[in-house]
């Protein structure tokens, strides 16, 4: 079952909330929109719903152009992230409502709803309002909903934002492992980079109206292909560098680069000047974020404007700290060129 | 929110110029009777204003600007409707204060005193004022006074009870909404309770304010009832409407005068519905509800001012009820039910008439603005904007002006709607298109609350346009739609000016009644009707009250 985006386009007056996105995804797959606040995600979402119009663009699913198929034709089952369950219904005629709409005989719309409320273990409240749930409930309900008419693809359009920490991680584990079992396409809007590195098969980073980049969690952290997915995905250190040089030093990267990049964990640190014949720069410490089994290490180096962050074990932290001299190491495999 | 839902789903770019047509065709069919039953008969009068032996031209208004007696009569609206508009905001301000920020007792039955007026006919005031201080009424007579009250004091001590409960319900509702926060940040200030009522209460209410002074303004100066029960030789632009066009049938005269009343009451309304807008602009999801605090100086004198206010608006009604059951008010004061036997030209029948108009008008009522209501919502076009705009213009048409247009625009054997002239579904009609904007923004609010989170829901999991508003906008619009039908049967069974025009020997209906009986001298039989009218609509929300009660809706307020 794929699902392709293609030079998809809209404006909103002025504003172009989406330019020119075009994206492939196949079938089974879980696939996560990252971005910012108002990059676009929520705005492609709705198209890929037909809940809105594309000025521009196509999206078919199996080659089949859906522009001209109204949301309620395309059997896709969206969860919003205000719940949206119907107050005047029961769970189970909310889940139900997608079968009740189609004019399933009665029997299999309460065998069909009592399934789905089983699958998401809320059989015991089957007969309860959406306002005698708590709001993880509710969004449990809204999954179940969505999923009752076997729809063809999955949108979740940050489902779990409205939750608390705690149902939110569980929450996140049980659409992952219900998204496995149906083997449902699906896509998920978030702005939680840890939501989308825990779940996603491959991440969508976006940036104002663009994709920025296209990958799977370990992809985009080794291999960022900008400076601004770098600093979205994880932390990273941003250095301009100069003819392979940064602060006189010369780096294993090509002439042509102007921007590199190193995560704190990746920045090698030596109490003293380090071994000789290697590439180091004399480094002074401004400041230590401990953070239990871990700690920031703030560093400031002659020649570079910004400081360098360097994360090392907590254990480890003390002997640096006390080193008359520092050392940093930059070591050449871990270097990301930027531009 | 985005415009665009699930079920227009060819792109803009696409549509064809017939597509275009096809999004305005529900506004058009919606509006069609608005422009039939309001746009219509208000050209009418507008027409007939300009009509003169010569033809067209300003001869009606020239005659009657070089009229002294007109320009005095001008002068006393003006001076009723002020004065009146005063007096009855100070006091429903009060009152409402009162009954929402202190903490004096009994607050839930002095806020059912406050709208009980609102249950009897539209000239009750003028009846209970006239039962107490008129010639044979009960003060002058038991001390032997000669306090004469007809005129102007008349009018304006019945016009300030008349338009207290409509002021209480706006200001209520503008003093109900307090964000507890900001109170706090003045005190913490050192700002004095005075000072933060100068300060956040008054600023925080000057919307509900300013709409109910508008409101108000509107009332007055369009009510013919009670001025013509107790404005003696006083005249009012409202009555020497009615002077003109029942007893001089000079309805050109008729129709200067009305447009004349139009035009200040079309500027209220236009002013009030403007500002009642930004009322709700003042409240954020994260205010915190104001709990207000004990102060025994400051509740007892609300607590006396309620009482004093509560015992005026008893008074009236209960010398009402207690004059229909006397003998003869105020000689022989036994007790007697033989006012109720209604042994006049009609009977009992205009009860019946106005309960069957008044059901008529709820069912009606509810339909035409819930569909306007619907359609602007869903069907977004140039011609829903023009569907907007006749849906409160109402708001601006006098009664009298409203029915006097349905004479002249309906009483015609070529017209269509002739067919139901003089029978009482015209009269229902005119109590549908007369209220129209009131209800309409009542359901436009509740729709517009609705529709937004539930109908993309409804559309992604397969639900037509048709099945979402069957299974979820009705349901959930039910208890409104019902507060809205309440609303048209209340307003049907007590409404004068809308129907004054329109009734026969045949159809009349008991607020009518009222009127005659009182302008014959009839007052305990005037009285008796009176107490009928208010029995039925008790009786009414009671059952409906009971009814949503049993049906798990609670918070429905049905008394709007
Ligand atoms: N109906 C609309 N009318 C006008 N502009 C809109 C509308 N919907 C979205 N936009 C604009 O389009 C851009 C993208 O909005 P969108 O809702 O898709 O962002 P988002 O990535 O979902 O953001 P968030 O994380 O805050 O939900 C924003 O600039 C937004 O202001
Ligand atoms: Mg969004």
């Amino acid at each position: 079952m794929t699902l392709a985006l293609s030079h998809v386009t809209k404006r909103f007056g002025n504003t172009v909330a989406l330019d020119d996105i075009s994206l492939t995804i196949e079938r089974g797959e879980f696939i996560c929109f990252l971005g910012p606040s108002g990059c676009g995600k929520t705005t492609l979402l709705r198209i890929i719903a037909g809940l809105e119009l594309a000025e521009e663009g196509t999206v078919t699913l199996e080659d089949r152009d859906l522009s001209e198929v109204p949301a309620r034709h395309r059997n896709f089952g969206v969860v919003f992230q205000s719940y949206s369950l119907f107050p005047n219904m029961t769970a189970a005629r909310n889940v139900g409502y997608g079968l009740e709409c189609r004019g399933r005989p009665r029997a299999e719309i309460e065998a069909r709803a009592a399934e789905m409320l089983r699958i998401v273990a809320l059989s015991d409240h089957a007969h309860k309002l959406p306002s005698q749930l708590s709001g993880g409930q509710q969004q449990r309900v809204a999954l179940a909903r969505a999923l009752a008419p076997d729809p063809e693809v999955l949108l979740l359009d940050e489902p779990l934002s409205a939750l608390d920490a705690k149902v939110r991680e569980s929450l996140r584990l049980e659409i992952r492992d219900l998204q496995r079992r149906l083997g449902i396409t699906t896509i998920m809007v978030t702005h939680d980079q840890e939501e989308a590195l825990t779940m996603a098969d491959r991440i969508v980073v976006m940036d104002t109206g663009r994709i920025a980049q296209i990958g799977t969690a370990r992809e985009l952290y080794d291999r960022p292909a900008s400076r601004f997915v770098a600093e979205f995905i994880g932390r990273m250190n941003v250095l301009p560098v100069a003819g392979g040089r940064l602060a006189g030093l010369p780096l294993a990267v090509p002439q042509g680069a102007t921007l590199i990049g190193i995560r704190p964990e990746d920045v090698r640190l030596h109490a003293g000047e380090g071994p000789p014949g290697r590439a180091i720069l004399p480094a002074r410490l401004t400041n230590t974020i401990y953070l239990g089994n871990l700690a920031h290490l703030v560093l400031s180096v002659e020649g570079i404007e910004h400081e360098i962050v360097a994360e090392v074990p907590g254990h480890a932290c003390k002997a640096i700290a006390d080193a008359p001299q520092i050392g940093l190491e930059l070591p050449a495999e871990t270097i990301k060129v930027l531009a | 929110m985005t415009a665009l839902t699930a079920d227009r789903a060819a792109p803009a770019v696409r549509r064809s110029r017939r597509n275009r047509l096809a999004a305005m065709l529900p506004a058009v069919v919606v509006g069609l009777p608005l422009i039939l039953f309001v746009l219509f008969p208000l050209a009418h009068i507008l027409g007939r204003s300009f009509s003169t032996p010569d033809g067209f031209g300003l001869a009606n208004y020239a005659a009657m600007l070089g009229n002294e007696r007109f320009l005095r009569i001008t002068w006393n609206s003006f001076a009723v409707t002020l004065v009146s508009a005063a007096v009855a905001i100070v006091m429903a301000y009060a009152f409402a204060y009162a009954v929402q920020r202190s903490t004096m007792p009994l607050r839930n039955l002095f806020r059912m005193i406050a709208v009980l007026p609102l249950f009897a006919p539209s000239l009750v005031q003028a009846q209970g004022l006239v039962l107490l201080f008129g010639r044979n009424g009960l003060i002058n007579r038991s001390f032997g006074l000669g306090i004469d009250l007809y005129g102007y004091w008349g009018i304006v001590i019945a016009s300030v009870l008349y338009v207290f409960p409509y002021a209480f319900l706006i200001l209520s509702a503008a003093l109900a909404v307090a964000d507890a926060r900001i109170y706090e940040s003045a005190e913490m200030l050192g700002a004095s309770k005075w000072r933060a009522f100068r300060t956040v209460t008054l600023p925080a209410t000057r919307y509900g304010l300013a709409a109910a002074i508008f409101v108000c303004f509107t009332l007055v100066i369009t009510d013919f009832g009670n001025p013509m029960v107790i404005g003696g030789d006083y005249t009012v632009l409202a009555s020497e409407v009615y002077n003109q066009v029942i007893g001089q049938a000079n309805f050109e005269m008729g129709t200067v005068i009305g447009m004349v009343l139009l035009i200040p009451a079309a500027i209220a309304a236009m002013v009030e519905k403007r500002v009642s807008a930004k009322q709700y602009a003042l409240i954020s999801e994260h205010s915190r509800p104001l709990v207000p605090q004990k102060d025994r100086l400051r509740d007892l004198a609300l607590l006396a001012v309620a009482v004093l206010i509560s015992a005026a608006i008893l008074s009236i009604v209960l010398v009402v009820v207690f004059a229909s059951f006397v003998h003869l008010w105020p000689y022989r004061m036994t007790f007697s039910l033989r006012h109720y036997a209604f042994d006049v030209q009609n009977g009992i029948q205009p009860l019946w008439n106005s309960i069957y108009v008044s059901v008529m008008a709820a069912g009606i009522g509810v339909v035409a603005v819930t569909a306007a209501a619907y359609v602007i919502e869903k069907f977004p076009s140039p011609a829903a904007r023009g569907l907007y705009f006749l849906s409160i213009l109402p708001a601006a048409v006098p009664g009298m002006v409203l029915g006097l247009g349905y004479i002249l625009a309906f009483n015609s054997p070529s017209n269509p709607v002739y067919a139901i002239y003089g029978t009482l579904v015209i009269i229902a009609i005119a109590n549908v298109y007369y209220y129209h904007a009131h209800g309409f923004l009542i359901s436009g609010t509740s729709i517009k609350q609705i529709s937004g989170r539930f109908d993309e829901a409804s559309a992604t999991l397969g639900g037509s346009r048709r099945q979402t508003f069957a299974k979820v906008t009705l349901p959930l619009l039910f208890p409104t739609l019902v507060g809205i039908a309440v609303f048209f049967f209340m307003r049907s069974m007590v409404t004068l000016s809308a129907v004054i025009f329109l009734i026969t020997p045949n159809t009349q209906v008991a607020a009518v009644s009222v009127l005659y009986l009182q302008d014959r001298g009839a007052t305990n039989q005037a009285a008796a009707f009176s107490v009928c009218i208010i029995a039925t609509i008790m009786a009414v929300l009671l059952a409906v009250r009971l009814l949503l009660n049993a049906m798990g809706h609670r918070n429905v307020s049905l008394i709007r």
